[in-house]
């Protein structure tokens, strides 16, 4: 039954991460292809359909091959959900050497010189920062309410603790209790949901890339997308914490003899952020499309500025590196939200908190020694 | 209105963002005590450095178009009733030197008459009625 459950949550994973890629190319912003700026005319031309297409071709014969593969190994090893994750693994890998593909063959078309930069005259509305203010705060209580919880009951805790799940909410492996095994997961809902929120905080204030004289147009679309986008995140850290909170206290209730497993809220929590995730990226790419592109369909035919336009800023399509622009989030030139500005030391320092952070709590849990049945 | 900055001219990069903010000023465009956006949201939609625009503020207040308060930002500044007497003996001396400059360029006296009155319609006559 549990491993049926992890097969179909990768399995929806690997369909959806499949569906995603095929849209990309209908929600880009005109005059970028494959994360490079060639031009709106460039954009529909012949030769760079003949590349979309391309995508197109790869990315259908990846997904098929990753629903076959995953069948064929459901089928061989119903009991094991590693095959699903061979599948996505499989997808993931044909996405970017087909991005790469067709990133290069974009370089050809790349428009020359430098771009004139273009920003609308007109001041943040301060007001635009409650809401992922408001989502930081929760996030940040969460996990204070987490690592309190689990500190105030630390000494009175059996000497095996649960430390991980299965879908049936049961616990499935123990750990001696120590700090490691105690506070994990408390301290992961206090560095992880606090970032979320600075993470839409960022967002409310990212970079507005306009088109140059398109009458406002695209600055509208971008100041609606942005806003959908940072409330979109907000939800995200507040679902994330609510689910990481309660599985935090329930698992510190579940070694103390409480209750047999994890609550009902957690667990539903768990399913209402899956959820959440999926529509809510499915409809901003629909109905906004990247950086508000759907939105300024009558202006497209504009030329793109500065940040979005300028070649010589992007590696690879993907990474942004301007050490002038003080921009931390800047929209991305390929697929859906933003990306940070490596050229920025603010930026690259909250990367690296990030990162030192979420690897030390990964290091920390690969070290712990785990059984299957409670230690004694 | 839409700010713009062109590398490609030899005009510094700060004086072509003072220069837009100064004729939005001067056709009503921005209004005194409008705000107008903070240097690190204008830098970044910009993609220059935040010295660019706290130096095209900075010039601007020099040059009395912008007030800048340190928690509210900077506003347009309502324009002076009175010029004092060593700003105006300047400025006077300015002008001076921009017509001899026209001029010399080979502008005849009729067309720099023409061109004085077309300014001054410019600068006085409200936004709002000059494109109607």
């Amino acid at each position: 039954m549990e491993a049926w459950t992890v097969w179909i949550v990768l399995s929806v994973e690997t369909i959806a991460a499949g569906g995603f890629m095929l849209l990309i190319p209908k929600i880009t912003r005109r005059g970028l292809l494959f994360g490079v700026y060639v031009g709106e005319t460039q954009s529909t031309s012949d030769q760079a359909r003949a590349i979309t297409r391309g995508w197109y071709v790869v990315m259908i014969a990846a997904l098929a091959a990753s629903v076959v593969l995953g069948i064929g190994l459901a089928l061989r090893d119903p009991q094991s959900p590693k095959g699903a994750l061979v599948s996505l693994v499989l997808l993931l890998g044909a996405t970017v050497a087909s991005y790469l593909w067709a990133h290069v063959r974009s370089l050809a078309l790349a428009a020359p010189g430098a771009p004139v930069s273009a920003a609308a005259f007109v001041a943040d509305q301060r007001q635009s920062l409650t809401i992922p203010i408001l989502a930081t705060a929760v996030a940040l209580a969460g996990g204070v309410i987490a690592v309190g919880y689990a500190w105030w009951h630390f000494a009175d805790l059996p000497a095996s603790m649960p430390t991980h799940f299965g879908a049936s909410g049961r616990p499935d492996a123990w750990s001696p209790r120590s700090f490691r095994s105690v506070m994990l997961l408390p301290i992961l809902t206090l560095v992880m949901c606090p970032m979320l929120g600075a993470m839409a905080c960022l967002t409310a204030r990212a970079k507005r890339a306009i088109r140059q004289a398109d009458q406002g147009v695209s600055f509208d679309a971008q100041v609606r997308f942005r806003h959908a986008m940072t409330l979109f995140l907000s939800g995200v850290a507040v679902l994330v914490t609510v689910m990481l909170t309660a599985l935090s206290i329930d698992s510190v209730r579940v070694g103390l003899g409480v209750i047999d497993g994890l609550s009902p809220v957690g667990m539903a929590a768990a399913v209402v952020v899956f959820i959440y995730a999926l529509g809510g990226s499915l409809y901003l790419m629909l109905h906004f499309g990247q950086g508000g592109a759907r939105l300024e369909q009558s202006a497209s035919g504009a030329p793109l500025t500065n940040g979005l336009a300028d070649n010589t800023h992007w590696v690879l399509g993907m990474f942004y590196v301007n050490r002038d622009d003080p921009s931390i989030f800047v929209e991305k030139r390929f697929g859906i939200g933003y990306t940070i500005n490596l050229g920025n030391a603010r930026a690259l320092a909250f990367v690296a908190i990030f990162l030192v952070l979420i690897g030390a709590i990964i290091g920390i849990a690969l070290s712990m020694p785990r059984g299957h049945a409670p230690i004694t | 209105m839409v700010i713009q900055i062109d590398r490609r001219l030899d005009e510094p990069a700060y004086e072509q963002a003072a220069r837009q903010i100064r004729d939005a000023i001067a056709t009503g465009a921005l209004k005194p005590h409008e705000l107008l956006p903070g240097v690190r949201g204008l830098a970044s939609d910009l993609g220059v450095n935040l010295n660019t625009i706290a130096r095209a503020y900075r010039l601007l207040e020099e040059q009395g178009f912008v007030q800048i308060r340190d928690r509210s930002g900077v506003e347009v500044a309502e324009p002076a009733r009175r010029a004092p007497a060593e700003a105006s003996a300047a400025l006077r001396d300015e002008l001076w030197h921009v017509l001899l400059r026209m001029r010399q360029a080979g502008m005849p006296s009729a067309g720099l008459r023409r061109e004085i009155d077309r300014q001054l319609d410019r600068l006085l006559t409200p936004q709002g009625e000059s494109e109607r």
